[in-house]
């Protein structure tokens, strides 16, 4: 036996003794994974031995045998062996397979972030255009009653209520005051099409058809009137000045002026794709819903309003 | 054929860094500038958007609002378009963020108002009960730091040539000139000028008294600036 094989015997036994001492045997023996764990280590240790022993003992016997190829580099040369026929083809295949990769299989066109957006949005648009296609009465109002939760509530106010001022107050048509500015400054909201904007008080004849303009009296007493949901004193004065565009019955004219009585669903889903700016403030345009979503925002904001 | 080259391994070395360099460079070069170009209709900010950036970035802003709308269904829903890279090309740094502690604010222009900022910056909970947010009191009578938004527009002006006073393409096909002044006072009057239209909208006696005096709080610039991000 020489002192190679000697020493390899020292250094698995070494090797295996720092093994079983970092093992804690006392605990971990009853457990798979540890039997497994250690079991492994064990070959790990033979395994690296017998291979470190064969190559040393290669380099100490072997001689280079063949013929030596022409170019040499400070005295290190090659062997012009035969290449070895199984790397051969293996390398002949991964040249092939990169052509393959190269052209035709990277990912390139294969994916691509926005792409999956655009797939998810068609298939859940589908689905939704699917599933709610005939939605009416009181799913409609209780699809509307989620979108005003998500996207109007903010400024609307979980009461519609308007959060004392932020915005209208969709509990009711029209309040007062906002009736009022409307007459006095006019309102050029295009809605509904028209672009004929509502003219301000220079532009309202009074209801006694004389030519002058609409007295502060006769504004008070209309307001009131529409606020009032188009009863009590004032009738004379809506129906002289104000039911030309607006209709005798305020609930509007197509493409001239928009519904002042009762909220519909042409109006709402106007103000919506448009957005608006009157007495309140502005209204900022919410075309991220879609069409259902708007008709469904409409019916909401009909059921909740008196 | 090429036994001088591996003689002379590192001029070898050298070659192989060239060609992976150059390889490298035409592959990733034309995709970036492309894509970090400013998107049509966007414009930089002005004077005194530009001061509201900066009070957005001093109050930390960005540590509970991102600025970045990622391509979800769930998130272009509730907040719009997904962002684009080129729509950042005037933000220095850009504000994405990385924790939403509070809604993504990129394109909060498009469904938030004056009104309703000025509100909520005050008391959060009056407007939004479950809020977390608090209040922001003291941007309704801080003064806004006019000087080193300025300071910052002359900077990226003449060094990365962001387009002051030059025509910006818009979607709809018309161009905006988005203007910077030549002197400090010229500046100051631009920035006042947008803030008064900025406070024609708000209710608060204070800032409109403020503004009347042309002193500028805070509060007019970083709702211009957030009336901005469309």
């Amino acid at each position: 036996m020489n002192k190679l094989y000697l020493g390899a015997i020292v250094a698995a036994v070494l090797m295996l003794i720092a093994t079983y001492v970092s093992f804690d045997f006392k605990h971990g023996s009853s457990d798979i994974v540890n039997q497994i764990a250690i079991l492994g280590a064990v070959v790990l240790v033979i395994a690296t031995i017998f291979v470190v022993v064969k190559y040393v003992r290669q380099m100490q016997t072997d001689t280079a045998t063949g013929e030596l190829m022409s170019d040499n580099w400070d005295g290190v040369g090659e062997y012009n062996n035969p290449v070895p026929t199984g790397w051969a083809i293996v390398f002949a295949l991964t040249m092939i397979w990169g052509m393959w990769y190269y052209l035709i299989g990277y990912p390139v066109n294969a994916y691509s972030q926005i792409g999956e957006y655009n797939e998810d949005t068609k298939v859940f648009n589908d689905k939704f255009e699917k599933e709610y296609k005939n939605v009416t009465g009181d799913k409609l109002v209780e699809m509307g009653e989620s979108v005003y939760l998500s996207n109007c509530i903010a400024c609307h106010g979980l009461n519609a209520d308007g959060i004392e001022g932020q915005a209208s107050d969709l509990n009711v048509r029209l309040e007062k005051s906002v009736i009022k500015h409307a007459i006095i400054n006019g309102s050029n909201n295009h809605l509904l099409g028209s672009e004929m904007p509502m003219p301000d008080r220079n532009g309202l004849m009074n209801a006694n058809n004389n030519y002058a303009p609409i007295t502060d009296a006769e504004i008070d007493l209309v307001s009131s009137y529409v606020a009032n949901g188009m009863s009590g004193a004032g009738a004379d004065v809506f129906a002289g000045t104000c039911a030309m565009c607006h209709g005798e019955d305020g609930k509007g004219l197509e493409a001239t002026a928009p519904n002042i009585a009762s909220f519909d669903a042409a109006l709402v889903i106007n103000v919506i794709d448009n957005g608006k700016k009157g007495a309140i403030g502005t209204m900022p345009k919410f075309d991220v819903l879609n069409k259902k979503q708007k008709e469904a925002v409409a019916a909401y904001v009909q059921s909740i309003s008196k | 054929m090429f036994h001088w080259l591996e003689k002379n391994p590192f001029l070898f070395a050298v070659g192989v860094f060239l060609v992976i360099a150059f390889a490298g460079l035409i592959t990733l070069l034309p995709s970036f500038a492309q894509a970090s170009r400013p998107v049509i209709g966007t414009t930089p900010y002005s004077t005194l958007e530009l001061a509201g950036r900066h009070v957005y970035i001093k109050n930390s802003c960005n540590a509970c609002h991102s600025q970045l709308v990622r391509p979800f269904k769930s998130e272009t829903d509730r907040y719009g378009d997904y962002s684009l890279s080129g729509e950042y090309a005037y933000d220095r740094p850009f504000l994405w963020g990385s924790k939403r502690t509070g809604p993504d604010l990129h394109r909060v222009g498009n469904y938030r108002t004056t009104k309703w900022h000025e509100n909520h910056m005050m008391d959060p909970k009056a407007l939004v009960p479950g809020s977390i947010m608090p209040g922001y009191k003291w941007m309704f009578t801080n003064l806004v730091d006019i000087d080193t938004a300025y300071a910052e527009q002359i900077t990226i002006e003449s060094f990365f040539g962001v387009p002051y006073n030059k025509p910006v393409p818009m979607k709809d096909g018309t161009t905006k000139i988005v203007k910077m002044g030549k002197t400090l006072n010229e500046a100051n009057s631009l920035a006042l000028a947008e803030a008064k239209l900025v406070a024609a909208d708000m209710k608060n006696q204070n800032v409109k008294d403020m503004i009347a005096k042309g002193q500028i709080p805070e509060i007019v610039a970083i709702i211009a600036y957030m009336n901005s991000l469309k």
